[in-house]
């Protein structure tokens, strides 16, 4: 939210998370355009397609919260300056593995 | 303790309801984030990396049984079975889900409880002593008047959009266990003769840019200390910047203006409120808050206690807790238990529901009804009759609440950093549970004595790294984790900001390097009782340091 995000390249691949409203859990844009708390299945976005994405996400804001992108290689691994920060987003605190969601990216 | 009257109730009540509508709209998309958002930050929910979180006031650190209980009832039903005990004397959770957010509040609100004032540019939770009441070195209980202030800043209508928050601490003992030097206003409370009154140091914080407040008083009568704490806020209010938000703290206008002037301009304010503008503080409410605070009905007890002693002598790792995490107490034949919630390789601050409910009934039995959060993150029972003391540390041993480390090394102040924290930039926890592995035996803890080592994810020093003996914080190279070490920090009467010795560590680097760190005390100590901040202040940054990067000189 308040932490700062790097400015991505229209070329760079990312994804698109956030945050799911009701729960507060965190969630990834499937390539069809819905939401998936499950980080294995988050879509890769390119250009004015994930521009595009992302306005939608912004502008339907009610679901899920303050989506954003973040980095990720052509195949949805993360990475980039902020990999740690979004390793933990999608594992879970590293201090309770009984916490960790999903598999490990 | 305070107990609510039909208006602090009714307060709390509307509130919960007043949230449970906007929380509606916000799940119904009628309330955009950025809508929302100020609305949430006003009951203290804030929305954490994995989750939302929701922080509860425990106004200057004090519980009931009853209010530990439903702590962990909510820990339980609503979170992952456990709740983080923070620097602010408070309470985190850390996976509530916003739709189960006004349930919380409200099952809250039937114990008196609320999370108002816990976040956003207002006066927050006031914090003090977490022995009040208890020892020999206070000149009277500072929570009454804690307890006055914190009426009077709850809701106050003209302090509600500070250019930043703001945060009160009060003491009334010689040695400050408050940290008051380190907040934004610091009141001590002293006796004149009969007369009680307050010295009053403003400016004090930690951040970004640390500063060690500054004394603008030496006495304001009791009688007028919430109308020069209004001329304080005031000054602030219309001084405080509002452009910059790393400048917007009270500490950079009293650095700014330099304490002179700004007593003046409080002096000024104070001089200019009008009669009808004073807050009317009767004797009479005065004495019906004291109230509130009537010391337990400790039985008189012999300072000795046999069966104490019997004990400690038949179970050596009761003795050596009994040694460390005991505190005089003004009764004889007592002892203030300081309840460590840092096990090595746990997390600083945390209890599960269970262990919640552990002290909770264990305060109950022995400890009438008293329950305390200190700013270190551990919670203390502060009357409990030496008498009792082996049934409650068993009691406590076995729900591994009774590790024997009170301000030793592996007592660590440390915030959640990036394990859990949006702007940290670094983690903090495995760094501390790493260093604490490093000191792991109790007997080497002991032989070290008194140190405070404090860490932090980042520069906002929610990990009190600034003021810990030993300092840790954590910083970000591309993409990385390091850690720069701090030395001579203190929090108490005694405030300094500690040194930065020089370049970050890796994370790894981190344990062995404090290890030598550690041993060149020893080695530098003239004698056992002589502590490490002690010898700190005999010689200075230059042997720790040296000893800090030996490592790289025999590479
Ligand atoms: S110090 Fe930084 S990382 Fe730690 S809790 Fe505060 S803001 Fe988060």
């Amino acid at each position: 939210m308040t932490s700062v995000r790097p400015k991505l390249k229209p070329d760079v691949p990312k994804a698109i998370t956030a945050w799911h409203t009701a729960s507060g859990e965190v969630v990834w844009m499937t390539p069809k355009g819905d939401w998936t708390s499950n980080p294995d299945a988050l879509g890769v976005f390119t250009g004015e397609v994930a521009e595009a994405r992302l306005a939608d996400a912004r502008a339907a804001e009610g679901e899920v919260t303050d989506p954003y992108f973040m980095e990720v290689s052509e195949t949805g691994e993360i990475r980039g300056r902020e990999t740690l920060r979004e390793t933990i987003r999608a594992q879970g605190p590293t201090t309770h593995p009984e916490f960790a969601k999903g598999e490990a990216l | 303790m305070y107990r609510y009257d039909e208006f602090d109730a009714q307060i709390v009540h509307d509130r919960v309801k007043q949230f449970r509508g906007q929380v509606a709209r916000r799940l119904s998309g009628e309330l955009k984030e950025d809508e929302f958002k100020p609305l949430r930050l006003q009951n203290g929910v804030y929305l954490q990396l994995h989750a939302y979180m929701l922080r509860v006031a425990i106004p200057y650190g004090q519980l009931s049984p009853r209010q530990l209980r439903r702590l962990a009832h909510v820990a339980r039903e609503y979170d992952r079975g456990y709740g983080h005990f923070t620097t602010r004397q408070n309470i985190q959770f850390n996976w509530v889900a916003l739709k189960d957010i006004p349930d919380v509040l409200e099952t809250l609100a039937e114990v008196e409880m609320h999370a108002i004032q816990t976040s956003g540019n207002c006066i927050r939770n006031v914090t003090s002593d977490h022995f009040a009441g208890a020892t020999a070195d206070e000149v009277m209980d500072p929570r009454p008047w804690c307890e006055i202030i914190r009426q009077w800043s709850t809701f106050h209508p003209e302090f509600a959009y500070l250019p930043r928050k703001f945060k009160i601490a009060v003491t009334a003992a010689e040695h400050d266990r408050a940290a008051i030097r380190v907040h934004d206003i610091g009141l001590h409370i002293r006796r004149r003769g009969e007369a009680v009154g307050f010295e009053v140091h403003v400016g004090g914080g930690q951040g970004r840019t640390p500063h060690i407040a500054a004394k603008v008083h030496d006495f304001v009568p009791e009688a007028e200390i919430l109308d020069y704490l209004e001329a304080i806020m005031r000054v602030y209010n219309r001084f405080g910047r509002r452009d910059n938000k790393y400048k917007a703290r009270i500490k950079i206008l009293v650095s700014e203006t330099g304490a002179e002037e700004f007593k003046r301009l409080v002096d000024e304010e104070f001089a200019a409120q009008r009669p009808d503008e004073k807050v009317e503080l009767p004797r009479a409410e005065i004495d019906r808050i004291h109230a509130y605070f009537a010391p337990p009905p400790l039985s008189g007890r012999p300072a000795r206690s046999e069966v104490f002693e019997r004990a400690k002598a038949a179970d050596a790792a009761f003795a050596s807790w009994a040694e460390v995490n005991l505190y005089p107490h003004k009764q004889s034949g007592h002892a203030c238990v300081t309840v460590s919630l840092k096990p090595v390789g746990g997390i600083a601050g945390d209890a599960t529901d269970t262990q919640m409910e552990t002290v909770a009934d264990l305060a109950e039995r022995f400890g009438h009804g008293d329950i305390r959060v200190t700013h270190a993150q551990n919670l203390v029972m502060p009357h409990v009759a030496l008498d009792d003391m082996y049934e409650v540390y068993r009691a406590l041993e076995a729900a591994g609440l009774a590790s024997a480390n009170e301000s030793l090394i592996t007592d660590m102040i440390v915030c959640p950093g990036l394990d859990y924290c949006n702007l940290a930039n670094a983690r903090s926890i495995p760094v501390g549970q790493a260093i604490q592995r490093e000191f792991a035996s109790v007997e080497d803890q002991r032989d070290i004595g008194q140190l405070h080592l404090n860490i932090s994810g980042c520069i906002n020093a929610c990990g009190h790294h600034h003021v810990g003996h030993i300092g840790v914080l954590g910083v970000d190279r591309k993409g990385e984790e390091y850690y720069q070490i701090t030395f001579g920090g203190r929090a108490d009467e005694k405030a300094a900001i500690g040194e930065i010795a020089g370049p970050a560590l890796s994370a790894e680097d981190v344990p062995p390097a404090l290890k030598r760190v550690v041993n060149r005390y020893r080695e530098l100590r003239t004698d056992p009782s002589e502590r490490f901040i002690d010898v700190y202040a005999r010689t200075g940054l230059e042997p720790f340091k040296e000893a800090l990067y030996a490592a790289d000189q025999e590479r």
